[in-house]
Parts: structure tokens; C-alpha cells; sequence
């Protein structure tokens, strides 16, 4: 275990030093990406000038939602960045999947160690500085259980976005270009997730809510980090759903994930 | 002699979508996509000893290629028994592949920004190599490939031909018991060839390793090969030796005389009748019933003779004939 933990931290070494051989080219890329996605939360804030909140969140509470999924989703596309699908399915098609399959190396570790998109560190920044805004304008309450559990919910995210990622991923071995509709949930779910879930007709409420279980990601824990009421009534327990959605969403991913590499085995690319 | 290799009927059949043509065949193959059952490798049995050297040959879409990934364990056969190395390939995936090495030609297995040396240093951790093992391997594969020059060049940089050698090193600095090789000389000079087919033979001489080789420069078989396999259109046309392939085709060696005047008929008396090309008579014989040493006395005793010469088959026309008259001997 150590032996592999110790080959993922060298591989993602290799993926970090390449990276910063052009520093200033890299330094560029980091403020660019971290501006750009800045700019969406300017437009937001050019919103809540006019109408002072929206589904009754102020602007302070949003920032809240949308500092912290942005952060979270930054995060993802960094450590996940070999299963981005785009990235994903060159390696099917160059063959450097099958140079993986060679090595005595878990492949999703190799897939992992393949790439480590560092620039995405801007974006997460943004975040951080959303965040903090988020926290300056409508501070939280701050009690051990919400301490605890914030970096919790953080990781949930990720690691439920990084689900969605693995299985784009997976459907490329039956595609071999990757499938558009998956953006709608990676990049669609995080842009979705800014905003508060009342504000969405109840369709897609629902959707999100069973079918792929966005809303206790975001929205139902920033209800309890805030001290919000559940307008929509489910569960006392629904803001404390998150690990568990990540879990399952992951579980899935890992599932479909070793089924694709049995189908790419048995047809070959 | 421990069995290293075997492989009884082994079958693999891709499923191929037909694309049928102009925008509305798009559409339909889209919506019911039509399969084409196509059979890569169609039968194929064969079994290797340990420290055996085999080249595995035949045309392009022979099959050869196939049969190689289901032996890499990279691909899982429609049918058949595959046992390599005591293991099914396709099963428990890193505990066999720990103890193959596998050089796919066109392809680098090696980390394309860092230098050689960070490269191989990161198998050791990899398939677990002790150090001195490690020490001593890269020493002589240093030596034997002389790579002293681009040690510390990033891969990226390499030429053809290094980083063919590189690739050798990485995939033998664990010791495998088995070498998979897939046109290891393709697209090099005549100079890397030779020093990568040294390298090869030095390896399978002194460490007993054992090797499958596919290749289309038949040079690399004629020097390397004792047995080769000769596959087309999935099944196999021959497995045996090189040099009992080569004597069947004997009877096609032939003497060509070059005359040294106009002569009217080059005709002899009970010798088969020579093909005529200006001054030169090519007289084919079987070194059986007619050997080259009676050819050569009447030749010399009736014409005037500029010059002589025993023209043998060429190992790469003999496999050309194989695989045109698709002969399965």
C-alpha cells in the first residue's frame, strides 16, 4: 500500500515539475483561468446590486455555495485530471492505455498519476477568495460539529465530481470520443450547484435530488452551515447526506469503471 | 526443458461496425449499427520452451499483432487455452504482467519528459527490483546499448533509434522470464538494427530469457530466429526451423553463367533448359540429381566462360512464395 501511495505521489511529481519548467508561461495560465472564473461571480454580484436576494439567499449565502463548489470542482479537475474524458479517451486512442495495462500498477492509479493539471490551483483560489467574501458578508456560526464537517462536505464534492469524471471516462471505451452530455453534469452540475436548489423548476429539483444526488452536495449542507430552514421538507437528515451521495456516486463509477476495462480487454480498441 | 508458452487453439473474432455509406446509411448505422464478425486469429496452437527464440511472422493483418496482445494479456481471446509462465495472461493482470516485458515498437513505455535515468529509476519501486539488481542491470544494459550519451536526455528528445533502445533496457530491467517484442527495428538504420538484434542476442544467449519476436525485416529473422512461425489471415501457414524452411525451397537455386561471346544455344544435354537474358544463361538446379559441380563441368566444357554465379533463394522471397501459394507445410 505504501509502495503504491509512494508511485502515485513520484508519478504526480513528474506531471508537476514538467509543468513548472515554463514558469512564467504557467503564472499566466494560473491568473487567466483563476480571472476568467472570476468574472461569473462579478456578473453575480452585478445581479444582487439590483434584486438584494434571490429565493431569499442573500449574496453573502450564495458566495457561500458558489465558493465553496468552485473550490471543490477546481480541486477535482486537478487531481482527476487523467480522467477528464477528453484526456481520457487520446489515451485509448494513442495506445498509452495499453502501455498502462503492461505496468504492475492498478490502472486508475496510473490513469491519475497520467496527469495533474496544475493551473487549475487559479481557479481553486478564486474559490478561496469567493469564499472568504462568502464568510465576510454572512459569517457563520461557527460550532465544532460545522468545523468538522465542512472539510467533509469539501471532499464529497470532489470525489462525487471525480465519480462523474471516471464514468465520462468509462463510456469512451464503447465511444472513443468522448460524450458531450457528460459535461452537462460535471460542468453543468457545478454551475448548477451555485445558486440555491429553490430557485430550479421541481423536475429538475427532483432530478437532482434522486437521480443524481446534487442537492445534498451543496445545498443542503450550506442550509445547516448557515442556519437555513428546509423549504423543501425532506429529511431532518438531508443537509448530513453528502458522504453518503459521494460514496454512492463513486461506488457506481468504480463499478462501471472495472466493467469498461473487462469490455476494452475482450474487444480491443 | 520447462514449457514456457502454450497456446491451443487460440480464436479471436472482433466484431467490426459496417459503416454503410452517403448521409442516410450514416443515420441508419447510427441508430441500428450493423457488426461484421471479422477473425483475427483463427486456430492457432503453438508451445514455446523456456529460453526459446521465435520469429513470429506474416503479412500485415496476418493476426500477428492479435496474438500478441492476448499474450501481453492486453486482449482476452474469443476461445482457446493460453497458459504463459504458469498464468493466464488476462488473469490477475499485475501479478503477471511483473514478470513479462513487452517492447511494442511504435510505441514508448517510457515517461516522455523525464530523462532516461528518471525513467528506469521509476521501474525499480514499480516491479519492486532490489538495488543491486537494479545497480548491475543498468550497468550492462548501459554498456551492451552503449546509451552513456543520452542517459540524461529526456525521452522526448531521443532519436528513433535510442529511444528503441531505451525501450529494450526498461523492459528488461526486471528480469523477465519472457520478452515480447513487436517490431523492435522498425524504422531504423542498418547500423541501430544490428545493434538492437547484438542486443537481443546477447540477452536471449546469456540470460536464457526467452523471446517472441514479430517483425517484417526478414534480416532480423535470418539472424536471430532458429524457429520461426508464419502466420496468414489469422491461421498458420508454418512453425519450424528457419534453416528446414529455407532447404525446402533449395531446389530453386540456380547458376547463372555469364558467357564470354555470342552463344546460339546454351542448351545441355539432360539438364533442365536455362532462362536466356543477353549474355547470361540461368540454369536452375536441385543440388540432388543435378548438382552444382556437374552444372559447372559442362558449362565449362562447351561454352567460353566470362564468369560464373550460385544465386541460393532468398529467405525473404521464400517467405513471399509462402505467403502468395499460401502454402501450409
Amino acid at each position: 500500500m505504501s509502495r503504491l501511495w509512494g508511485l502515485y505521489i513520484r508519478l504526480i511529481g513528474i506531471q508537476i515539475r514538467s509543468q513548472l519548467q515554463y514558469r512564467v508561461s504557467f503564472l499566466m495560465e494560473l491568473l487567466s483561468t483563476g480571472l476568467l472564473n472570476g468574472t461569473y461571480f462579478l456578473a453575480l454580484v452585478l445581479i444582487f446590486e439590483r434584486f438584494k436576494s434571490v429565493a431569499g439567499w442573500t449574496l453573502g449565502e450564495v458566495a457561500f455555495l458558489a465558493g465553496l463548489i468552485e473550490m471543490s470542482f477546481a480541486s477535482m479537475d486537478m487531481i482527476f485530471s487523467g480522467f477528464d474524458p477528453d484526456s481520457f479517451s487520446t489515451k485509448i486512442r494513442s495506445g498509452t492505455l495499453d502501455q498502462m495495462l503492461l505496468r504492475p500498477l492498478p490502472i486508475a492509479l496510473q490513469v491519475l498519476g497520467s496527469r495533474w493539471e496544475l493551473r487549475r490551483m487559479g481557479r481553486i483560489l478564486e474559490g478561496l477568495v469567493i469564499f472568504g467574501v462568502a464568510l465576510n458578508l454572512s459569517p457563520v456560526n461557527w460550532t465544532v460539529g460545522k468545523m468538522i464537517y465542512l472539510p467533509v462536505v469539501f471532499l464529497s464534492q470532489v470525489l462525487a465530481f471525480g465519480a462523474l469524471f471516471i464514468m465520462g471516462s468509462t463510456l469512451t471505451f464503447w465511444t472513443v470520443q468522448p460524450v458531450e452530455a457528460v459535461n452537462i453534469l460535471t460542468y453543468g452540475g457545478n454551475e448548477l450547484m451555485t445558486y440555491p436548489a429553490t430557485i430550479y423548476p421541481i423536475w429538475l429539483q427532483r432530478f437532482f435530488t434522486y437521480a443524481v444526488p446534487f442537492i445534498f452536495l451543496n445545498y443542503y449542507p450550506a442550509l445547516y452551515f448557515l442556519d437555513k430552514p428546509d423549504l423543501l421538507g425532506l429529511t431532518p437528515l438531508a443537509p448530513f447526506l453528502a458522504p453518503l451521495a459521494a460514496a454512492a456516486m463513486m461506488t457506481i463509477a468504480v463499478l462501471f469503471w472495472r466493467f469498461g476495462v473487462d469490455h476494452y480487454q475482450s474487444t480491443g480498441s | 526443458m520447462t514449457e514456457m508458452i502454450r497456446v491451443r487453439e487460440l480464436r479471436k473474432t472482433f466484431q467490426v461496425a459496417r459503416r454503410s455509406s452517403g448521409l442516410l446509411g450514416t443515420l441508419r448505422s447510427l441508430v441500428t449499427p450493423e457488426f461484421k464478425a471479422v477473425q483475427a486469429v483463427d486456430g492457432v496452437s503453438f508451445s514455446l520452451q523456456e529460453g526459446e527464440l521465435v520469429g513470429y511472422l506474416g503479412p500485415n493483418g496476418a493476426g500477428k499483432s492479435t496474438t500478441l496482445k492476448v499474450l501481453t494479456g492486453l486482449l482476452v481471446p474469443t476461445s482457446g487455452e493460453i497458459v504463459v509462465n504458469g498464468q493466464v495472461p488476462w488473469q490477475d493482470r499485475t501479478r503477471y504482467v511483473a514478470r513479462i516485458g513487452a517492447v511494442f515498437g511504435q510505441r514508448t513505455s517510457l515517461w516522455w519528459d523525464l530523462p532516461l535515468i528518471d525513467s528506469l529509476e521509476l521501474l525499480r519501486p514499480m516491479y519492486r527490483i532490489p538495488d543491486v539488481r537494479f545497480r548491475n542491470n543498468l550497468r550492462d544494459f548501459t554498456d551492451l546499448l552503449e546509451m552513456s550519451s543520452f542517459l540524461h536526455t529526456p525521452v522526448r528528445s531521443l532519436s528513433l533509434g535510442q529511444r528503441m533502445r531505451a525501450d529494450l533496457a526498461a523492459a528488461l530491467m526486471h528480469e523477465p522470464a519472457l520478452l515480447f517484442l513487436d517490431e523492435p527495428t522498425i524504422g531504423l538504420d542498418v547500423v541501430a538494427k544490428e545493434r538492437i538484434r547484438q542486443f537481443i542476442q546477447h540477452i536471449h544467449e546469456n540470460r536464457r530469457t526467452t523471446v517472441i519476436l514479430t517483425t517484417h525485416d526478414l534480416s532480423d529473422v535470418e539472424k536471430l530466429c532458429e524457429r520461426v512461425i508464419i502466420l496468414d489471415h489469422g491461421r498458420m501457414l508454418y512453425d519450424g526451423g528457419l534453416t528446414a524452411l529455407v532447404e525446402r525451397f533449395e531446389g530453386s537455386r540456380s547458376l547463372v553463367v555469364t558467357f564470354g561471346e555470342a552463344v546460339a544455344d546454351a542448351t545441355l544435354p539432360n539438364l533442365p533448359t536455362p532462362r536466356i537474358e543477353g549474355l547470361q544463361a540461368i540454369y536452375p538446379f536441385d543440388g540432388k540429381e543435378v548438382t552444382a559441380v556437374m552444372l559447372i563441368e559442362q558449362v565449362f566444357a562447351r561454352f567460353r566462360v566470362a564468369d560464373i554465379e550460385i544465386r541460393r533463394p532468398e529467405i525473404e522471397e521464400t517467405i513471399r512464395k509462402i505467403y502468395e501459394q499460401k502454402l501450409l507445410i
